[in-house]
């Protein structure tokens, strides 16, 4: 726990503060450039861009080997990677706008074929015999913890771009993610937007290839604009709290794995962001299952509620052994179902509101408030006091029913 | 004519009696939308094909086919939210990208997923998105004029809402403000009144007629032949081809909605709507 | 499922028969094929003229990590002779290896080395070090291994090989004594050899040297942040000058290491390149075990204090 302490405040030595700084920008322009692709319901491109970089690595080594020179160069091999994924994300545009193929299917089969040749190649590249291939198969898996200071600047400038980029081109890409026609309509070029956003997510990839590997990436670009749907309902805030969630993933697990032995970075970061996930699926407000659940089981008691009250009106018996609990439990009937003074009261209320709906339903011809009915809501919702009062007019005194 | 189309069948080779054969037609004069010879196809099946179609101001027209006649695919195609494969387009006497401004399109509702997390004020605000640009804020003016453009539709209490909350008709109406907000002045609609309330159709309606009365043009898909009287005073009949276009009383005939619709039309709702036309 | 093991082996072996080949076309040589380079030299040297002997992993290539190609399935089904290093260092071909053993001539040469002499593995329970090669008094046992095998391929060239093993075994001692004439000159508290992963086991075991790895004992597993703080720590406390990379194995997180250390105001550079798993370049010196292990005695020996000649052994590095 120290140990956590003490990374978290950068106090474990030079490569962990070094680490979780440049993991969590990282982070940080993953989460928020990734955002446009989820919204846009391409999140899968993501994949495929990332699995398409990998035919540039090893085309850029055997490129570098045979002109004489030092293929593990990071900027060609970047520069490679960048190039071929360009290449996969205009592929799978083209197939998906020029063929009957869907979308789905193109990303599917250009993930799958550049990712072959991509390990085609670097199985070629183990059996040269020049280069020295060693840490390409990094790339992969990429090596997090021995970041250098020169990766950390690449990502902080790379990142702060793409962040940049995005939040400037939030309104059309907003747009685009939303109604591609209306923004075709306005005018806005929807394939270049399109082009715009695949072309945020290659830049971040290729960035951090070589810090969390091809595979973990994909995590990274995916999993903050998920996370962060759950805590917003504006797709400007998604943009932000999925930067956050992205930045505190890579920040936080590159904390643990400072404190602990054994514990790799990138796959901790990236498990910390599924982490994140998992608790913002169960207890997020609004979207989270639990919030979902207890919605719903209140929603269920006042369905309860109303039907037991209505049968206490009609004194008809009330056979749910749920229905007379709930109405024991709040008073309204004793537990063998007679009524109490206040259900009494209520169920009088209740069946008086149905009369009245009926009597609404012969006036309001207009089915846009009387359409409103659908048992629960109350009368006073939809209709003004005198409306009401003009309703009780008609109906007459009140029944009693044990007083109202 | 008539009969000929009953005996003849499907599908109605009508273009030369129509008038089709005197193209180039007459020039579009600055008529709000105006398509020459304009075809779209899908593969290489053309969804429309040849189309004249000249849409007058002040009015509201309705394009009116049955299912799979191009009617979505001639109004995407005007404002180029899909590619034409031939064809012209003019917007008040411009070409389309010189008058980009002065259009607004309300598009199928279902064409979006309602799921996305905006809310119902970001929704009117993408209407002025144009206007801001890319680093502008949305000043107060903005706003104020985004909050007039849902209470014009009657949904001013809704603002702060998540667009999932709404119901069809509800969404209809956000879609609508969002064109006012953009102060246009020819307004296309793709189905508008498809699965929303009467309520919501009243509502639609009366603000469409003001935008007319205001000197706007409105073009919209319309399926509700039994409406078509009451709402629009000029229409377009399509199938594929251009069946008839022009004034209501003198377009909206038995004969052409035969030849719109062919033998799926019931003798007896054709019936229904030339006695409606009667009445009038 | 191990029928269909062995109907793949099978089938491999079936189609490389079928091919139109140069080599299978009876000439007397014994066809060899090595898995790692230095088996190959041992091979080679031993052999002589009797043997056609080939190497699957060329320079820089990492055997933890190597995947057999289709061409490897061919060769390896084909040859007379299948030399490989086994104690689990030719992780990703093992069980096709082990396969083939059980038709063909395979031998794991570093298994014949008697089991007390090698060292235990830290990272896997019950398994051993493999890289044997790194103390070239072990790798002479191994050299025996292969001759032995070569004999039994090839009982007529017996007399060959013992003479040409006799003569290669010599060098290797003269090998052996450089090394530990130069290593034996670096200074007791220097001895620490920090490098990519753990190859240097029984090097350091046999000159007396702490050897530390980045990475376990494969270079397969991502190193954690903790251990590269750790290290940084241990190179500030014991005051250590050098580290090295290795030519077959990533040299990110030694950078990363050096990096920590000069921050925190500790002066550490990296003293060379280290051939663990693999030789240089082939018609180079560094291209044979003797050249590999003299350029890494005199690589180590120089960076950390001791010392050694520039050339190394026999002037021949470069």
């Amino acid at each position: 726990m120290n140990a956590f302490l003490q990374a978290l405040f950068l106090q474990a030595g030079y490569n962990a503060a070094l680490v979780a700084i440049g993991a969590g920008l990282l982070g940080f322009a993953a989460g928020s450039s990734g955002t446009f692709m989820f919204l846009r319901k391409r999140a899968l491109f993501s994949d495929a861009v990332a699995h398409a970089t990998l035919p540039g690595v090893g085309i850029a080594f055997i490129l570098m080997v045979s002109l004489g020179g030092d293929g593990r160069s990071l900027p060609g091999l970047l520069a490679g990677s960048a190039l071929s994924a360009w290449i996969g994300l205009l592929l799978i545009e083209w197939i998906s706008r020029r063929t009957r193929l869907a979308e789905d299917a193109a990303i599917g089969a250009v993930l799958g074929v550049f990712f072959g040749i991509g390990i085609v190649l670097l199985t070629v590249v183990q059996s040269m015999s020049a280069g020295r291939q060693a840490g390409l198969e990094g790339f992969l898996l990429g090596s997090t913890a021995g970041m250098l200071f020169q990766d950390a600047v690449v990502i902080a400038i790379g990142g702060s771009l793409a962040v940049l980029v995005t939040w400037l081109m939030r309104r059309p890409m907003t747009l685009v993610a939303f109604d591609s026609d209306y923004a075709a309509a306005m005018g806005y070029n929807v394939r270049r937007i399109d082009l715009l956003m695949m072309s945020l997510v290659m830049a971040v990839t290729v960035i951090g290839l070589k810090l969390v590997g091809l595979i973990l990436i994909v995590a990274m670009l995916i999993i903050p604009a998920v996370t962060a749907r759950f805590w917003t309902e504006r797709s400007s805030r998604v943009i932000w709290i999925a930067g956050a969630v992205g930045a505190a993933a890579g920040y936080l697990g590159a904390a643990l794995s400072a404190s602990a032995p054994a514990l790799p970075t990138g796959p901790i970061i990236v498990l910390v962001a599924a982490g994140i996930f998992v608790v913002s699926l169960l207890f997020a407000p609004v979207r989270g299952v639990l919030a979902a659940v207890i919605r719903h089981r209140r929603f269920q008691a006042r369905v309860h509620r109303r039907q037991g009250l209505l049968a206490l009106a009609a004194q008809h018996p009330i056979r749910e052994a749920y229905t007379l609990r709930l109405l024991a439990r709040e008073g309204l009937a004793r537990p063998d179902g007679v009524p109490t003074e206040t259900g009494r009261a209520q169920a009088a209320k209740i069946a008086r509101d149905e009369r009245r709906w009926d009597v609404a339903r012969e006036i309001h011809q207009d089915a846009g408030l009387t359409g409103r009915y659908d048992g629960l809501t109350p009368i006073e919702e939809v209709f003004t006091a005198d409306e009401i009062a003009e309703f009780d007019r008609r109906l007459g005194p009140p029944v009693a029913l044990g007083g109202a | 004519m008539i009969q000929s189309h009953l005996t003849r069948g499907w599908p109605p080779a009508i273009a030369a009696t129509q008038g089709r054969t005197e193209r180039p037609a007459e020039l579009p004069g600055d008529a709000p939308l105006a398509v020459r010879g304009l075809t779209v196809s899908y593969g290489e099946k053309p969804a429309v094909f040849s189309l004249d179609a000249t849409f007058p101001a002040a009015s509201m027209s309705a394009i009116i086919g049955p299912n799979g006649a191009g009617k979505s695919t001639l109004l995407k195609a005007a404002i180029g939210v899909i590619p034409r494969l031939s064809g012209e387009v003019y917007v008040f006497a411009q070409p389309l990208e010189k008058a980009r401004a002065r259009i607004a399109y309300v598009p199928q509702r279902a064409s979006v997923d309602w799921d996305f997390p905006t809310t119902v004020m970001d929704v009117v605000q993408m209407g002025l998105y144009r206007k801001v640009g890319l680093l502008g804020r949305l000043s107060g003016a903005m706003n104020a004029r985004a909050q007039d453009c849902l209470d014009r539709v009657g949904m001013a209490d809704f603002a702060h809402r998540q667009i999932g909350q709404l119901s069809g008709g509800q969404q209809q109406r956000v879609f609508l403000a969002r064109a006012l907000a953009q102060d246009a002045h020819l307004f296309l609609l793709d189905e508008p009144f498809a699965g929303v309330d009467a309520a919501t159709e009243r509502a639609i309606i009366d603000v469409l007629k003001i935008l007319k009365a205001e000197g706007k043009a409105v073009v919209a898909v319309h399926h509700d032949l039994s409406t078509v009287r009451d709402y629009f005073d000029h229409v377009f009949l399509i199938n594929v081809r251009r069946i008839a276009e022009g004034p209501v009383a003198t377009t909206f005939t038995t004969e052409n909605l035969q030849a719109t619709y062919g033998g799926r039309l019931a003798a007896t709702h054709l019936d229904e709507l030339s006695m409606a036309s009667g009445a009038r | 499922m191990n029928l269909t093991k062995r109907t793949f082996v099978a089938a491999a072996a079936a189609i490389a028969m079928a091919l139109p080949g140069g080599w299978a076309a009876a000439e007397e040589r014994l066809d060899v094929v090595a898995t790692t380079g230095m088996i190959a030299d041992a091979a080679q040297n031993v052999g002589g003229d009797l043997v056609e002997v080939r190497a699957l992993m060329g320079a820089g290539v990492d055997p933890h990590a190597y995947r057999q190609t289709r061409t490897d399935v061919v060769a390896l089904a084909n040859a007379d002779l299948v030399l490989w290093n086994g104690l689990y260092l030719e992780a990703q071909m093992e069980e096709f290896l082990l396969e083939l053993g059980q038709d063909n001539a395979v031998v794991p040469v570093a298994e014949g080395v008697p089991e007390n002499l090698l060292i235990g593995s830290e990272d896997y329970e019950g398994r051993f070090d493999p890289h044997l090669w790194m103390n070239p008094n072990l790798w002479s046992r191994a050299v025996i291994v292969i001759r032995d095998a070569l004999i039994e391929a090839h009982p007529d060239g017996e007399e060959t090989f013992n003479s040409n093993a006799q003569v290669y075994l010599e060098k290797l001692a003269d090998l052996s004594r450089y090394t530990a004439d130069s290593l034996s000159s670096v200074p007791a508290e220097s001895r620490i050899l920090l490098t990519s992963h753990d190859a240097f086991n029984y090097f350091g075991n046999a000159y007396g040297f702490e050897v530390v790895g980045i990475q376990g004992i494969s270079t397969e597993s991502e190193a954690g942040l903790q251990r590269i703080a750790q290290l940084v720590d241990m190179l500030i406390e014991r005051d250590v000058r050098a580290v090295f990379v290795e030519t077959s194995v990533s040299d990110r997180n030694i950078r990363a290491l050096v990096e920590g250390a000069q921050a925190e105001g500790h002066d550490v550079v990296i003293g060379g390149e280290l051939y663990s798993d693999a030789m240089g370049e082939p018609g180079t010196y560094e291209g044979t075990y003797v050249g590999m292990i003299d350029s890494n005695a005199t690589t180590i020996a120089r960076a950390l204090g001791g010392d050694a000649p520039n050339a190394g052994m026999q002037g021949l590095l470069n």
